[in-house]
């Protein structure tokens, strides 16, 4: 039943809500004037933005190949770097490599095989979506490494230009207030949330 | 004409129809992503990629759904993108979370909305903020909300509840403050 602050509540905002004005006819006028420079749809035209939901299937699927991609990529810098990262140090689509006392190099993966383009974005490149592009691999893992300094970490992918995708092996960030959920990373430590 | 007729005849190259879609949905949608951004400026950006979205994605849009409903989902999704990409702007510029709280909306940019709802909405969590926004700007249902938004139906009742507990006492607070002038 509704309680009476809620009637209240509802009434005001159905009161205030209407309250912005019409579009600006203009608005319309650029929006028609690019349509009409845009080719006609067709069926393989991009889908529209899908909502970054993971399902449990999707996510459990996304885990286990990015839990087998990061464990080849490990056991790859292992072999290259003759070290491998201890346990505690390496999210399971994350590689750290030791490079020098302040900053180490971090390799970044995702495996996306549909995607065209893949960033990765965090607090160490400013969220600058160009800072950082990722190198497509067979399999279609993408990779990038870049030096990280030691320090917890915030950090996203952003697929095609503008899917927001937290990685689906690593620790999560509290959410962001906006139902958009990042990633953590802790360079030479654990995370302790 | 119906929706589902327009969509037709814009897939068959006649992009005027969309214009009628334009016509007949830009009003609504401007007033949800005005009250959802608080200002003109991104609430524009926001509209002009979300229909340009729908445009290109039309041959997608199943007559079984009210176009109303796909379009909003567009809508809603680019309102999120933009207002989490200012939000993280925004934040790299003021690390202080104070200071962050207490900078509830911003006077730049356009903002030309001063009534005590939009200042209150804009000291809600965006998250908060959309599914208010939703459920009595728009007077939508749960199941159609979920359809928009992508979030479960408990989880909406969940948000709203919070967003109706916060906004209570801020509206009061506001409706007094009016009062007093």
């Amino acid at each position: 039943m509704e309680h009476d602050d809620d009637r209240e509540l509802s009434r005001r905002v159905a009161d205030a809500y209407p309250r912005v004005g019409p579009a600006d006819a203009s608005a319309k006028l650029r929006l028609m004037e690019r349509l009409r420079r845009e080719s006609q749809p067709r069926a393989e035209s991009p889908q529209p933005i899908p909502f970054l939901v993971w399902r449990p299937a999707t996510a459990a699927l996304a885990t286990a190949a990015s839990l087998l991609v990061g464990t080849v990529l490990g056991w790859y810098l292992h072999d290259r770097m003759g070290r491998q990262a201890p346990a505690s140090e390496l999210s399971p689509s994350i590689a750290e490599v030791p490079t020098t006392r302040e900053v180490r190099l971090v390799q970044f993966v995702l495996s996306a095989p549909k995607a065209s383009q893949v960033t990765v974005v965090g607090d160490f490149n400013q969220w600058d979506p160009a800072a950082t592009p990722m190198v497509r691999r067979e399999g279609g893992a993408w990779t990038a490494a870049i030096p990280v300094a030691p320090g917890r970490h915030v950090y996203a992918f952003i697929v095609d230009g503008d899917r927001w995708v937290a990685d689906p092996a690593a620790p999560m960030a509290p959410e962001d207030g906006f139902g958009i959920r990042n990633s953590v990373i802790v360079v030479g430590g654990t995370e302790s949330t | 004409m119906t929706d589902a007729e327009l969509v037709a005849r814009t897939c068959a190259g006649e992009v005027e129809a969309f214009g009628r879609l334009v016509d007949r949905y830009y009003d609504d949608c401007t007033r949800f992503a005005r009250r959802m951004l608080g200002n003109r400026d991104d609430a524009e950006d926001a509209l002009q990629e979300a229909f340009v979205h729908a445009y290109r994605g039309l041959p997608r849009y199943q007559e079984r759904d009210a176009f109303r409903g796909w379009l909003y989902r567009i809508v809603v999704n680019e309102c999120r993108r933009l207002a989490a990409r200012r939000w993280r702007s925004e934040r790299h510029m003021v690390r202080d979370q104070d200071v962050l709280e207490r900078v509830a909306s911003r006077e730049e940019n356009g903002r030309e909305l001063h009534d005590e709802l939009q200042s209150s909405l804009e000291r809600l969590e965006p998250m908060l903020r959309e599914a208010f926004l939703l459920k009595y700007g728009e007077e939508l249902d749960y199941e159609e909300m979920a359809r928009m938004t992508g979030a479960s139906v408990s989880a909406l009742k969940m948000r709203v509840k919070r967003a109706r507990d916060r906004l209570r006492p801020m509206l009061e607070r506001e409706g007094e403050a009016d009062g007093a002038r």
